[in-house]
């Protein structure tokens, strides 16, 4: 169709530390792709692997859970329960050789505008590279 | 070295006869076993009260018409003794319910056999049952795996009691018609079993259990690789649950699915009509009913790292679905993640409800 | 009975004045805050990382600066000082000087287009001069209040008369060129001083070379270089090729624990603060070698000492015991050190950078304030506290917190704060606060049932959006969405005139749900809820669109992608807008009692100002006697005697009609949440129970003296510990009549593999005994076996003061511990030895002690787990209780309405334990002087139908706000304790739980949105 892949990254941001962290970004003027489509929640523990599997089968092209470094949580612990939550879907993702580099989880604290764009950039390129979800045009869903 | 006890009639007649004693003693109020529902030869589970009830009891049939773990959640916590004969699977799905509070072990007596396997149902039903049984046990006294039974059974590891205060030994006996072992694990046991049998120090017998280990982890890893879906990724994923109908029968007999109603059946994910035309507009098709992928994946971000393996949902699977067998895969995976063996021990932490500070450093960047 | 004010000053708007503004406030009083730089944070903001969990400093504390910054009852006066204060505790007047800012910070939007045009550069004194910023600028990018200011010494038309570049430039008209300084008279009831502190300016200090040498920087350029919004992007590098740096020195007490330049004490926080650097830097630098010349390692508060460890057998960082001598540049940059080991060698080493560990000192102006504000100060310059008063200035109704009246670390100037705050209180008029008329929901429009009927506003933000984004387009779209009524495109969405155009667009077109497509709801949000709920509707009926800090923004170059996400965004927006329902905030009744648990002298001092406040106290001791380990206190270094501040005490704790004093009863069972707990006290004596009912519990249960099983303990009467040594010294009766030779050993049951705490104060109490010993008999002569000695603060002094008076100190490795032998056991007049290696002379002394003094640590209590569990709240691994978070909230439970002060939370000396004891009661004050507080609107819901009981939601949450009745094996959700972070939502397997506000409705609404955008 010789048209350019506008790949679609959902991203929950967690509201103390990632969302914070986005917008320096872009206080400081850092570039990154359109793709990333923020959308903010209270804490990354909110981010039901669900969401994760949802998101993915409705043809995102990308997801992006954006947390509080460990032991930085607002919520005391609520990003450890993320983060096991996310190995228990990355591997769930391995075993059926499903395209578990669609899913990242980073950790970008509030000051680490840099960090976000960085991270944008990076996922974007290899979303880029990997192509439009297949789950896009499937209809088996 | 452990308590045993020996009996000099087969291993079903001495189970009927110890549960017979338990409730003549009054030291149980009542037993859960397998028993002949009626003369035609099809199976229950019965709480039974009354040991002339005990007359149609099969406790070591290697037939599993439910998941006992379901139905010891209904009958627990109990006030009042019980003893219950349940496949070694069996327990450990209800020791992962107990964690979740769906049951204890509170004044429970655990029976359980070292496992051979169990026989599909479909098989069970459709085939003459006595040369099924006669087959089954000629290869479970000789350490061999049964060939009746399910895949799941063949590739099972634990078919030694986790956690049973009496074990019988099956595997590998092979005077299973004229003599039975019972291993007294607990201090229960050996209280509850006075006066039955004498006691002496034994054990199980550990070179034929590993010898038979060794063959069911071959097994497995035959089975794992059968389960490699032809294509990867999402078609291998529609090659192997696009038959399913939704019918979600595979949660429904599942141990560790205690949910009243499952998310996945609630009205939390439903969309409404003018996201399905967006849906259309974009796909040009849509699979009706929807979320067939949504509810496998789902399920296994659920439970899969308790998932104990024990085939129940392939048995009910109308469709044909390998379902134990891909969850049983996944499941040893997100279970590995974590060193957690399901079913192992009713204090170890579930792995979704705990944390180290210090783990999974990689994911984050 | 003195004048009572509603109104207090707060001067300096770091953490510690922040704190403390916060605390006043949330008791319903009238702060000013006084701060002299353009934004409130203070130091905070220019760490990178915090000690010793690594916290991500911006992060912890932006949440408190913007709290500070949106209190109603908090009026700030950035670029402003104090210049004298007149009048009496509770009436005091103070002037205050309001600088210009030549722009106006109404119009301001911080688009920072000025910036972009100006001229001017000036080096960044946030970023420690390692950029540039303009002639305006705003202080840093994450400053509050968000304004630009215009730094008129440098400003080319305030200094020359030409350029007004910035005027032209700024789309919203905010430059005010006319702006001048005016001055103010405030008049309130207590002042409290936070002015905070400086660092030590090494320029041509002891031959190390800063300024001079490139790769020679100080520990906070360094910490800007390792921040990720720092000049270098977190990058570290070499000034002088642009390359990292292999080899890392760090040179601690750089202007520290020097008696010639007058800083005779340790700046208490640069130990700590160089393995946090050094651990850091060796994350961003993988073959980082850092390396720490050091004297002493000064690792003593909580969870210290373990970082240390983790830092050298983790890390691998290299630990030097050593003075650096002299340190030589060479031609590319390398810099050769030289320094001289314990047993004198001497040795050369080279490193490619060199970090000074620069000590903290009094502000360069607070000598000047002082001055004007008539305190005093001490001899090194510091505000002066005296000892057993550490939150009072010399002029009654002053207090002081925070690095002002001595150096400190983040926690203990949090604490101090909310100490001074307790302070301020007798001279603050303090009542019950009713829930403000605003905060019913009377008169609100009933949406319930109603179809959605959206609203949506487009900022144009000056350029700042509609120079990137089509805002046109983005409005019009939004306009043919489902529910969306009304759509309008607004030049600056947060102005005032917008705002009444939002309110009058509700009513014309009967909005019932509205979206502000604009800049980030991290700051806006707070305005336009506020602005809706004017206009009727339920505050929680909104939902903004980020699309420019997010979009245009971060999209600059791309305009019609931008466009496109743009709208996506407002789509997203509005879906969960339509998804929204009214949210309450139900009021939760507080109870005006407090319970304190334990009457030492942090209960006590906890009880009395809490009873001060006018608030009734039941004080719980289960001794016999009030006083806790104090009693056994004879002496303390200020010659103060603990003695007769504990009768004193005691009491006025005896006296005081609103303290119910219960010695000799135990708790048997504490119930409920914050505001509402009830308490059953048990009497073993009388075996009676009472039951208490109060609104907020303060644990100050204490801990106890190690008891030694180390060291020949308990096999000689001559060998004691360091409390019974005192006891010995103040009843002047020893075992063996005159004494010669006294021998300590420090660290005995703390710093072991298996406990790795430090007691804290057991070095300065051997300098104490020490010195009492010395006066009542100047002839025997001390040894002291230690590790590291950590005289903190200003007790360095009483170091240098004992190894003047001729005591010996021994430095011993844990692998070398000295050994003491008791020729017969039992006999009190056996010959005593003690074995130790001496690393100067490096050799085995061996003394014949007459006595031999432990140092015993401080233990936690066993029956602390007990407690633990009623309270439902977290132990440390050294059974320890553990506050809610190690820096900002040091006396707080992260369960509401529990908090926590003295030896039960960690080792502290007795004027650290007051003051934390007095933080702990203005803390609970904040929550008891209000008849009710809101919950959260934010809050889980559970559907009692779905739930099947299973207590994953209750394992995983950490604030108790979530448990499963046994009754009826369904979870429920505690209104008062929920915080909203939703880990239990995601964690239920049923279905059962929501989180509202992100509802799974609402989130999922999102998202489809989004994915199912037509592509091609």
């Amino acid at each position: 169709m010789g048209k350019t892949f506008n790949p679609k990254i959902t991203a929950f941001l967690c509201k103390w530390c990632s969302y914070t962290g986005a917008d320096l970004a872009g206080t400081s003027r850092l570039q990154y792709p359109t793709a990333i489509i923020p959308i903010k929640v209270m804490c990354s523990s909110r981010v039901d692997p669900v969401f994760l599997i949802r998101a993915f089968l409705k043809g995102a092209d990308g997801v992006l859970i954006g947390g509080c470094h460990p032991g930085d949580c607002h919520y005391e612990s609520g990003n450890y329960h993320t983060r096991r939550r996310f190995a228990i879907l990355q591997s769930i993702f391995d075993s059926l050789n499903l395209e578990k580099d669609r899913l990242r989880l980073s950790w970008i604290s509030a000051s680490e505008g840099p960090k976000f764009a960085r991270v944008c950039n990076e996922f974007t390129d290899k979303i880029q590279k990997m192509g439009p979800n297949p789950t896009r045009k499937n209809m088996f869903i | 070295m452990s308590k045993m006890l020996t009996t000099d009639h087969g291993a079903d007649k001495s189970v009927v006869d110890l549960l017979r004693f338990l409730l003549d003693t009054e030291k149980v109020s009542g037993v859960l076993t397998l028993r002949k529902t009626n003369t035609s030869g099809s199976l229950d589970y019965g709480l039974l009260t009354r040991s002339q009830e005990l007359d149609r009891a099969v406790p070591l049939m290697p037939v599993m018409p439910a998941n006992a773990a379901q139905s010891l959640s209904l009958i627990t916590p109990t006030q009042k003794p019980i003893a219950v004969v349940v496949k070694p699977c069996e327990l450990r799905g209800f020791v992962e319910r107990i964690k979740r509070e769906q049951g204890s072990l509170d004044n429970v007596l655990t029976l359980s056999p070292t496992c051979g396997g169990v026989i599909p149902l479909d098989t069970y039903i459709k085939k003459s049952k006595d040369n099924l049984t006669k087959d089954y046990y000629k290869q479970v006294k000789a350490g061999e795996i049964p060939e009746s039974i399910r895949p799941t059974c063949k590739a099972c590891e634990y078919f030694v009691p986790m956690t049973a205060d009496i074990t019988v030994s099956v595997v590998g006996e092979q005077n299973l018609d004229s003599k039975c072992r019972f291993i007294l694990n607990s201090d229960k046991a050996v209280s509850m079993t006075e006066g039955f049998g004498s006691v002496e120090n034994g054990d199980l017998d550990a070179k034929i259990l590993d010898d038979h280990l060794k063959k069911r982890e071959k097994e497995k890893k035959a089975l794992f690789e059968s389960i490699k879906f032809k294509q990867d990724g999402l078609d291998g994923m529609i090659d192997v649950f696009g038959k399913c109908i939704g019918c979600h029968g595979c949660s429904r007999v599942c141990p560790i699915c205690y949910c009243l109603l499952c998310d996945f059946e609630s009205r939390n994910f439903d969309q409404n009509v003018s996201l399905f035309e967006k849906e259309l507009e974009q796909k040009g098709a849509l699979r009706l009913p929807p979320d067939t992928l949504f509810f496998h994946l789902g399920r296994m971000s659920h439970m899969s790292f308790s998932c104990v393996g024990c085939g129940q949902c392939t048995d009910v699977c109308p469709a044909d679905i390998p379902v134990a067998s891909v969850f049983k895969k996944i499941g040893e995976n997100t279970a590995a993640l974590f060193d957690y063996v399901p079913g192992k021990d009713v204090n170890e932490d579930i792995p979704v409800l705990v944390f180290k500070e210090e783990e999974f450093k990689e994911l984050g960047e | 009975m003195a004048k009572k004010s509603k109104s207090v000053l707060v001067v300096g708007a770091g953490i510690a004045g922040i704190q403390a503004s916060l605390d006043l406030a949330e008791m319903g009083l009238d702060v000013h805050l006084v701060e002299e730089s353009p934004t409130i944070g203070g130091r905070m903001p220019q760490l990178d990382k915090t000690f010793p969990t690594n916290d991500c400093s911006m992060c912890i504390l932006s949440p408190k600066m913007s709290e500070c910054a949106r209190h109603p009852g908090i009026t700030l006066h950035t670029l402003s000082s104090v210049t004298s204060i007149t009048g009496d505790p509770g009436n005091l007047k103070c002037r205050v000087l309001k600088r210009a800012k030549y722009v106006d910070p109404v119009k301001c939007v911080a688009c920072g287009l000025c910036e972009e045009k100006c001229p001017v550069k000036v080096d960044d004194a946030f970023d420690m001069a390692l950029r540039k910023r303009k002639a305006i600028s705003r202080y840093f990018l994450q400053s509050i209040p968000a304004e630009y200011t215009i730094d008129k010494e440098h400003c080319l038309y305030l200094t020359k008369g030409v350029c007004k570049l910035c005027e032209k430039t700024c789309p919203a008209g905010a430059i005010k060129f006319d702006d001048k300084d005016q001055e103010v008279e405030l008049k309130v009831g207590a002042v409290i001083m936070a002015t905070g502190i400086d660092a030590f300016n090494p320029i041509g200090f002891g031959h190390f070379g800063y300024h001079l040498y490139k790769n020679v920087v100080t520990s906070l350029e360094f910490e800007r270089m390792l921040s990720a919004s720092g000049p270098f992007g977190g990058h570290v590098v070499k000034a002088s090729d642009q390359k990292e740096p292999k080899k890392l020195a760090f040179i601690q007490c750089v202007g520290s624990r020097d008696e010639s330049i007058n800083k005779n004490y340790c700046s208490s926080a640069c130990c700590m603060f160089a393995i946090k650097q050094s651990i850091i830097a060796k994350e961003h630098i993988k073959a980082l070698e850092p390396t720490v010349f050091y004297m002493d390692i000064r690792a003593f508060g909580k969870d210290f000492d373990k970082y240390y460890d983790k830092a050298q057998n983790q890390y691998g960082v290299k630990f030097i015991r050593s003075k650096i001598s002299e340190i030589r540049e060479k031609e590319d940059g390398t810099l050769k050190l030289k320094y001289s080991l314990e047993n004198g060698e001497i040795r050369y080493e080279q490193f490619d950078m060199v970090v000074l560990s620069i000590g903290l000192e009094p502000r360069k102006n607070l000598e000047a304030l002082a001055g004007q504000l008539d305190i005093n100060l001490n001899e090194f310059g510091f505000c002066r506290s005296e000892a057993f008063k550490p939150v009072q200035t010399s002029r009654p109704g002053i207090y002081v917190c925070g690095g002002m009246n001595g150096p400190k670390d983040i926690p203990e100037s949090v604490v101090a704060a909310s100490g001074a705050v307790a302070g301020t209180l007798k001279s603050l008029k303090i009542e019950r606060q009713a829930l403000a008329a605003s905060d019913g929901e009377s008169g609100e429009i009933n949406v319930i049932g109603e179809r959605p009927r959206i609203g949506t506003f487009v900022c144009h933000c000056g350029i700042n959006i509609a120079g990137v984004v089509d805002v046109k387009k983005v409005a019009a779209e939004a306009g043919e969405l489902p529910n969306v009524e009304h759509a309008e495109n607004v030049m600056y969405a947060c102005s005032s005139d917008c705002l009444e155009t939002i309110k009058q667009r509700i009513e014309e077109h009967h909005l019932n749900r509205i979206v502000v497509a604009a800049c980030t709801p991290r700051t806006h949000e707070p305005l336009f809820r506020e602005t809706i709920k004017e206009a009727g509707l339920n505050p929680y009926l909104f939902e903004m669109a980020n699309i420019r800090d997010q979009c245009s923004w971060a999209h600059m170059d791309e305009p019609e992608l931008a466009t496109s996400k743009a709208g996506d965004l407002v789509k997203m927006a509005v879906a969960k807008a339509r998804n929204l329902s009214p949210l309450e905030r139900l009021p939760i009744g507080i109870n005006p009692k407090a319970l304190v648990i334990g009457g030492g002298l942090a209960g006590m001092i906890a009880a009395l100002s809490i009873a001060e406040a006018g608030h009734e106290v039941v004080l719980v001791e289960k001794d016999k006697e009030l006083g806790g380990h104090v009693r056994k206190l004879y002496y303390h270094l200020s010659g103060k005697d603990p003695q007769a501040l504990l009768s004193e005490t005691i009491q006025k704790v005896k006296k005081h009609k609103a303290i119910e004093l219960l010695v000799n009863h135990e708790i048997q069972q504490i119930n409920g949440y914050v505001g509402n707990f009830t308490t059953t006290i048990h009497s073993p004596k009388t075996d009676k129970e009472t039951t208490v009912e109060h609104g907020a519990v303060i644990v100050a249960t204490g801990a106890k003296e190690h008891r030694p099983s180390e060291y020949g303990y308990g096999q000689s009467t001559r060998i004691v510990t360091q409390t019974e040594f005192e006891k010995m010294i103040h009843d002047q009766s020893f075992p063996k009549g005159r004494l010669r030779n006294v021998v300590m050993i420090q660290c005995v049951g703390s710093r072991e593999p298996d406990k790795m705490v430090c007691s804290r104060v057991c070095c300065s109490d051997a300098m104490k005994n020490g010195l009492e010993l010395k006066k009542v008999n100047p002839r025997a002569d001390i040894f002291v076996c230690y590790r590291d000695i950590r005289t903190y603060g200003f007790k360095e002094k009483y170091y240098t003061e004992l190894r003047d008076k001729g005591a010996m100190f021994l430095r011993f490795e844990p692998d070398g511990k000295p050994k003491v032998e008791v020729q017969t056991i039992d006999d009190p007049n056996s010959k005593l030895t003690v074995t130790a290696f001496d690393p100067i002379m490096e050799k085995e002394v061996v003394i014949a002690a007459d006595l031999v003094v432990l140092s015993a640590g401080i233990d936690a209590l066993e029956e602390n787990s007990t407690l633990a569990k009623m309270l439902k709240v977290p132990l440390n691994a050294d059974g320890m209780f553990l506050e809610a978070h190690v820096k900002l909230r040091p006396v707080d439970f992260a369960t509401d309405g529990i908090f926590v002060c003295g030896l039960a939370h960690g080792p502290k000396d007795m004027d650290e334990t007051m003051a934390q004891a007095q933080a702990a009661a203005s803390r609970a004050l904040s929550f008891l002087t209000k008849e009710s507080i809101l919950a959260e609107g934010t809050i889980a819901e559970i559907n009692a139908d779905l739930c099947s009981g299973c207590g994953y939601c209750e394992e995983v949450c950490a604030y108790t706000a979530i448990e499963v009745n046994p009754e009826t094996q369904v979870a429920e959700v505690n209104d008062a304790l929920c915080k909203g972070c939703g880990t239990c939502v995601a964690s239920c397997r049923c279905g059962a739980l929501d989180l509202r506000g992100f509802s799974n409705k609402q989130l999922f609404s999102v998202f489809n949105e989004l994915e199912l955008i037509k592509e091609d």
